[in-house]
């Protein structure tokens, strides 16, 4: 009888022990269906949404959004001493289908979570939050599709209705498979979702997001590309206010900081604990005291930048490395007393507001368009005094004033596209100062090439067969 | 009866001592019979018997497990001494099985096990070198040669595309994860048992599906004295030779560049810009001048003679209540790549209490702590061994000012290892407690409470002043690790019973529960005063603290029944129910079940030829599961660990599945076994053929969605192969034995369906595909169309067979047949034994399967690379019309971009001298003078000769350790293969 109980007890302690509970959750995650319950949930949502902006590999704070428009146009060129990066395929213009997925794949990502927001938010009550973080997701959707079309689609300007872009994603349905859509449709659709955006964001959401003036601020961007000079103005005009404040000689230096905010209409912030150096690597690194540039300022680029302007000191450095002088990209420096690199992203300022309008005015109202380039040298170059000019003269210094102030920030290719420009780079020059080392092997995208429309990433095309690559690859 | 009996015996007395024929040690605990009585006894601790035998007993008989059995003839003889050879296959050994233990006679499952002799004879520092080549239908691939590093273990083929590949592990009854079997003390372990078939499998459930290792660890043998066992190894280890390829030298690199007009960054630096302008004596100067500063070979400086440096104290034995074993070991490793080491101590103690003649009770506990420093592997700037391919001969390893140069990839590995320590601290334990009772006469319950208490400590400091604080601006230390806390709980009931002398009856039944916490931490911080201090403490600004918790729990209930009409016919089912947290409320439950037989021929009467010893036919039939997959992947979720502007935020995180269900494989096997000529030629032949379906895999979805795949269930695939096994001794005398022995196993993988053909394999790293009908992870890539002779240029095929210049993603097709997956492997040999001396050698050989060879691509380019150092086979390049070669012409900037292509694509296929052993046992006539009872020497080398036509090193597993692709992909600079000497000493008391 001892022998059954000892047994018997023995078992029953170990069986009792097991709690038999397979209904196991995470302890980092929330259930979708759960995720979207109160406005503190779309709240974090909507946080969400901008840390993506971050996150990307592709775009700004850790991605090279900040350069490769410049590496794939005539604002750079290579330092061979460098690490070579992006030399393959972008500098080259080597790419192919498997050069391309990460800002596909991430600019779709963030409009998820755009989308996400605007299918969850219906569950609760309008009100003003809910109003505001429809209005920021509306506005994040566009500008990120905005962006995607103009690295894999011809600019509107350019586009026939037969032209094609990416597909205008508004759903969280996993089973899509959808086929390019047109691209003129494609520009008002994000038209559309600004209009409306600015109607319901928020004017006191900060720098650190969008905001009424800084939608206004992206509306412009993009009529500017459709060639609506009336809406591009009027848009600009919303967004500048009636002092436009691009930062002055003395603040100009401090936005590059982030000593002030100033100039600036949307940033995505990268604090130092998030501590995402990758704007600055892309363009150098410090090693033995000497930075080690990926790509110096382009020799012939280079000598626009007269002495007396402001920018030439603050984006660019000349300095020695491996014994010669080579000018160094150094707009992306840092914040002071913090590592090197680390810098909010600048995604929109005020300055680029400001050209938008004085272009599209060019066209309609060339007093006010000198009124406003006066306005941009004034606030650039030291002891400048107000010029006079009209006709082409006064056009090809907005587009030089362009050129010089958005240089290095992910502007020049996009902008030779829409104004339908060849890429020439200087093919004499090399890396260095003096102009001597090794000019690029490649120097010239001619007009109508295929690469200036990027290729689709061949992994989606090999899964989503209803998109078909652009012409060519 | 029993008085008879006592008064009609012991009219005279024997005595004799018995010993190990391989050895010459004694054995105790010996069973000796008088042949066809029950008048027994056993053997001493020193191997001397005394009985007392009838007068009409003509022999004796003595057994003993592990060892064949014998008879000897007593004509007269008072005085016997006998050496009983060791029979890894003899028909009396023991397999431990599913919750059992079955003579090898008895077993209907097909299970190759490895017993503690094979053990001390092949020393091995980890469990895969133990495992490797010992069984068919095993393969064993080193992820690389680190110290401490673990090993893809791989039985009957991949069984799994992305659930894991490794079998289910059992350490005296608890599941164990890799890293805790890479710090196990092989010498701890009895034996293994290696479970392929389904018979054998099924009762595992839902962990088996990729096969079990049983593993069991030491305990004395009945009535054996106390064992006190001291051994010591010492070895070195050498990086294996590079195969096919060879590296420039200075002299070669720089006339490669001066080809290829190109100025390299030292001789700018001396005021040289243009390399073609000087004048040949001028360039030879230059180049001189470089050559005399240069590394010369930088493997001297990357590159080390690993060392191994083991001393292990074990005492075993038992009396007639209690068996024990207790080890301590300590083993230091240096590793073949500087800095590089893993040092392991452990310590072991086992003990078995029969209490009562029904009950006993017991304690398996083992204790191991390691110290490794790594040193990094990513393909960049800080790979050590990537440097040795990288850096050119001609560069110099110090600056003038005696800081590290950090060459023409602009960093210095050796700086950024000694500066930026990564180094690991584990401590894993493993403990059992148990209890049995043997509760009716046929009926024996045990309960067992198991523990794999896992502890793992990572520290990356980037010491204030080292060149990669300097660039980033920054020091910082980061720490992090997890405790990983399993247990499983396990109650069986056995119901043995026979019949009628002739039915033997065998029937389990058990219930278990295992549940799995790991919590894991991440801590950083920067701003730390001084290189000397290293803990977070002393870090002026702290920037990460983080915790995190995973659990899963696996719930079980099994049965088996075993059924064999007098040891002829075997008849076995098994059955299983598991619950499993990790999936979807629909298929939360899967159940898996087995039969098997057997058909020992030789019993039957119509067999009557003495030349056969054994013979006899097996098969099983029967499914296994697997639910290796991460925790929660079946819930939809926003992660809630994200922040933006130092505020909280949420981001989607996972695509719901709540479909997402159990892999399940159903494996179909037989075989047969034979033993002829007095058992000296014996075998075994088998086939096997396993269905998985629903494989557990991301499946894709379209990018616009802003995922690109959640975790499903995409397909099956079908495994088969056959396994073939030969032993023969082909010599034996009183002074020799020689033998030989050879295996083979065939693998073919295949894909059966797919939720939609032809899909991007996502750890192929871009270049692999699932198709119908081919091997899984199959190549896909553009295939290369050679150089054309005309004009250098790299040409390529489209998919339509036309050549063209322009390369093209779009253009890239399946190459059908080509596969990371080796189609067969084997082990071939010879033991020979003289005497006291004894000779072992393996050879290892495997094929069939293809490897990208991005070493090669970047060690021989088309001038891409011109800035590092390459392989002299990157001087075949064109030069003028006409010319056949492997390289574009260098010169043509539109060349010196490198695709994937199938030019890289390899063959595997290589044949090792894995293992030579030549060991000396000091008879134990000597061995007794310094009081002991046997002593062993041994000398051992691995890998001494490789044979491939792979550029490189064909033996690939991990690309390296920080790039997660499907094991033997790519490879690209991981932790270099070993080839290693070793001596050693056994000594025991």
């Amino acid at each position: 009888m001892k022998k059954i109980l000892l047994t018997f007890g023995i078992a029953a302690i170990l069986i009792s022990g097991c709690k038999k509970d397979l209904t196991l959750y995470p302890y980092n995650q929330v259930e979708t269906t759960q995720a979207f319950n109160t406005e503190a949930d779309v709240a974090l949502a909507v946080n969400g949404m901008y840390a993506g902006l971050r996150t990307s590999t592709s775009y700004w704070v850790s991605g090279t959004f900040n350069i490769l428009p410049d590496v794939l146009a005539d604002n750079l060129v290579l330092n061979p001493l460098g690490r070579l990066s992006l030399k393959q395929p972008f500098y080259e213009w080597r790419y192919t289908g498997e050069s391309t997925s990460g800002l596909f794949t991430s600019g779709y990502n963030i409009a998820r979570r755009a989308n996400a927001i605007m299918e969850n938010i219906g569950k609760l009550p309008t009100t003003t939050a809910t109003n505001n973080a429809r209005g920021e997701a509306l506005a994040i959707r566009a500008l990120i599709y905005f962006d995607m079309t103009r690295l894999y689609s011809k600019t509107y300007t350019n586009a026939t209705d037969a032209d094609l872009t990416i597909p205008y994603v508004t759903t969280t349905d996993p089973t899509i498979t959808p086929a390019k859509e047109s691209l003129k449709g494609v520009y008002d659709k994000i038209i559309a979702d600004l209009t409306t955006a600015e109607g319901l964001i928020n004017t006191s959401n900060g720098v650190g997001r969008l905001n009424k003036v800084s939608v206004a601020g992206l509306l412009s961007r993009v009529y500017l590309y459709k060639g609506d000079n009336a809406n591009t103005i009027a848009a600009a005009t919303r967004a500048l206010g009636a002092t436009p404040s691009i930062g002055s000689l003395t603040t100009f230096p401090q936005i590059w900081t982030d000593a002030t905010e100033t100039g600036v209409l949307f940033k995505i912030k990268n604090t130092s604990v998030d501590n995402i150096n990758a704007q600055g690597v892309n363009y150098y690194q410090v090693t033995g005291g000497l930075k080690k540039s990926e790509y110096v300022v382009d020799y012939t680029f280079f000598q626009l930048f007269a002495s007396n302007d402001i920018r030439k000191t603050v984006y660019t450095e000349t300095s020695l490395y491996a014994g010669t002088n080579m000018n160094h990209v150094i707009k992306y420096v840092g914040r002071a007393g913090q590592p090197a690199g680390v810098v909010d992203g600048k995604v929109l300022r005020s300055a680029e507001v400001l050209l938008n309008r004085m272009e599209a005015e060019y066209y309609t109202n060339p007093t006010a368009a000198l009124a406003d380039l006066v306005l941009l040298k004034t606030n650039r170059y030291t002891g400048y005094v107000a010029e006079v000019l009209a006709g082409p003269a006064l056009l090809a210094e907005i587009q030089k004033q362009r050129r010089l102030e958005m240089a290095f920030e992910g502007d020049r290719f996009f902008d030779l596209k829409r104004l339908n420009l060849p890429v020439q780079r200087d093919a004499v020059h090399g890396q260095n100062a003096d102009g001597t080392g090794t000019p690029p092997v490649f120097s010239s995208l001619p007009l109508g090439d295929k690469r200036f429309l990027l290729p689709y990433p061949q992994s989606e095309l090999n899964f989503n067969t209803n998109l078909k690559q652009n012409p060519g690859y | 009866m029993f008085f008879a009996f006592s008064a009609m015996a012991q009219d005279r007395t024997i005595t004799g001592t018995v010993t190990s024929s391989d050895d010459k040690a004694a054995i105790p605990g010996v069973s000796v019979f008088v042949t066809g009585t029950k008048i027994a006894t056993q053997t001493a601790a020193n191997g001397t018997f005394t009985i007392s035998v009838p007068a009409s007993a003509t022999s004796l008989t003595f057994r003993f497990i592990g060892f064949a059995t014998k008879t000897v003839t007593l004509a007269g003889k008072t005085n016997i001494s006998v050496a009983l050879d060791g029979d890894a296959e003899s028909l009396s050994e023991v397999v431990v099985t599913g919750y059992q233990t079955v003579a090898r006679k008895d077993l209907v499952g097909n299970v190759s096990t490895i017993q503690s002799k094979e053990v001390s004879q092949k020393p091995s520092m980890t469990l895969p070198q133990l495992l490797q080549g010992k069984a068919t239908g095993l393969q064993v691939t080193g992820a690389s040669g680190r110290p401490g590093a673990t090993a893809y273990i791989k039985i009957r083929g991949v069984g799994s595309l992305g659930a894991g590949t490794d079998p289910l592990i059992l350490l005296d009854g608890v599941q164990i994860n890799s890293s805790a079997y890479s710090s196990l003390n092989p010498n701890d372990i009895e034996d293994i048992s290696i479970l392929k078939d389904a018979s054998s499998t099924s009762i595992y459930g839902s962990r088996a599906a990729n096969g079990v290792i049983v593993i069991k660890t030491k305990l004395g043998k009945p009535g054996s004295e106390p064992i006190l066992q001291y051994s010591f190894q010492y070895g070195k280890s050498e990086t294996q030779d590079l195969k096919n390829v060879t590296l420039m030298t200075a002299a070669e690199k720089l006339q490669y560049e001066y080809e290829l007009e190109y100025t390299n960054a030292n001789l700018i630096a001396n005021g040289i810009k243009d390399i073609t302008a000087l004048t040949p004596a001028a360039r030879q100067s230059a180049w001189d001048n470089l050559i005399s500063k240069g590394a010369g070979d930088w493997s001297k400086y990357l590159l080390q003679k690993g060392t191994v440096r083991s001393h292990e104290v074990s005492l075993t034995g038992a009396d007639s209540k209690i068996r024990y074993f207790l080890s301590l070991n300590s083993t230091d490793n240096d590793g073949t790549e500087i800095l590089s080491f893993f040092n392991r101590k452990g310590g072991r103690l086992n003990v078995e209490y029969q209490a009562k003649d029904w009950f006993k009770m017991g304690t398996n506990i083992g204790l191991t702590t390691s110290k490794e420093r790594q040193v990094r592997e990513p393909f960049n700037t800080q790979n050590l061994y990537a440097s040795v391919f990288l850096y050119n001969p001609y560069e110099p390893v110090l600056n003038p000012d005696g800081s590290y140069n950090i060459t023409n990839v602009g960093f210095s590995s050796i700086e950024g290892s000694t500066n930026n320590p990564v180094t690991i601290d584990r401590i894993n334990s493993y403990g059992t407690l148990y209890a049995e009772g043997k509760f009716l006469k046929h009926l024996t319950i045990r309960s067992q409470a198991a523990v794999n208490y896992n502890l793992f400590k990572y520290q990356s400091y980037l010491k204030p002043g080292s060149n990669l604080a300097v660039l980033l601006g920054y020091n910082q230390k980061n720490d992090q690790g997890n405790q990983d806390f399993f247990y499983t709980l396990t109650n069986t009931a056995n119901w043995n019973q026979t019949f009628g002398g002739k039915h033997n009856i065998n029937i389990l039944a058990g219930q278990e529960f295992s549940r799995d916490n790991i919590y894991s931490y991440s801590l950083t911080g920067r701003n730390f005063p001084t290189a000397s201090v290293e803990t977070l403490e002393n870090a002026s600004t702290p920037t990460v603290a983080s915790t995190s918790i995973s659990e899963y729990a696996l719930e079980s209930y099994f049965g088996a029944a075993n059924y064999n009409y007098d040891g002829k016919y075997y008849l076995s089912g098994s059955l299983r129910r598991d619950g499993s947290s990790r999936f979807g409320a629909n298929n939360k439950y899967a159940n898996f079940w087995s039969v098997g037989a057997r058909w020992n021929i030789l019993k039957e009467k119509f067999i009557n030829v003495n030349w056969l010893n054994e013979l006899a036919i097996r098969g099983s039939v029967g499914t296994t599961g697997n639910n290796n997959i991460g925790n929660y992947t079946n819930l939809g979720t926003y992660a809630l660990n994200v922040k933006y502007n130092d505020l909280p935020a949420a981001a989607p995180f996972v695509l719901p599945n709540p479909d997402l269900t159990w892999e399940t494989s159903t494996q179909y096997d037989g075989s047969i076994t034979f033993a002829v000529l007095d058992s000296r030629l014996s075998g075994e032949f088998g086939y096997y053929s396993r269905d998985t379906k629903n494989l557990l895999y991301p499946v894709n979805v379209s990018a616009t969605t802003g995922f690109t795949s959640y975790q499903g269930n995409i397909g099956s695939m079908n495994n088969k192969g056959i396994e073939a096994s030969l032993t023969g001794v082909v010599f034996k005398n009183a002074d020799w034995n020689i033998s030989l022995m050879a295996n083979i196993s065939t693998v073919k993988n295949k894909i059966t369906s797919l939720y939609a053909d032809d899909q991007p394999a996502t750890a192929s790293g871009g270049i692999g595909r699932f198709k119908i009908g081919e091997a899984a992870n199959t190549y896909f890539l553009v295939k290369w169309a050679g150089i054309n002779p005309a004009n250098g240029k790299n040409q390529f095929y489209n998919k339509d067979g036309s050549i063209t210049e322009t390369y093209s993603s779009s253009q890239a097709q399946i190459l059908s047949g080509k596969s990371p997956i080796p189609t067969h492997y084997g082990t071939f040999g010879a033991d020979v034994r003289y005497k006291d001396f004894d000779l072992s050698a393996r050879f290892y050989y495997t094929g069939g399967n293809y490897i990208m060879n991005y070493m090669d691509q970047v060690n021989a380019s088309d001038g891409e690379n011109v800035n590092n150092n390459q392989y002299t086979s990157a001087f075949d390049y064109w030069k003028k019309p006409g010319d056949l070669v492997r390289y574009a012409n260098p010169l043509d900037g539109s060349q010196n971009t490198t695709y994937d292509t199938d030019k890289y694509l390899e063959k595997g296929n290589y044949l090792s001298l894995r293992d030579v052993t030549v060991g000396y046992t000091l008879p134990i006539k000597y061995a007794k003078y310094i009081k002991s009872r046997g002593v062993r020497v041994f000398f051992q080398a691995t890998n001494l000769a490789l044979w491939t036509k792979f550029r490189g090193i064909p033996e690939v597993g991990e690309a390296n350790r920080e790039t997660t692709v499907f094991a033997g992909t790519y490879n690209l600079y991981g932790y270099p293969p070993i080839k290693s000497y070793n001596f050693g000493i056994d000594v025991r008391f």
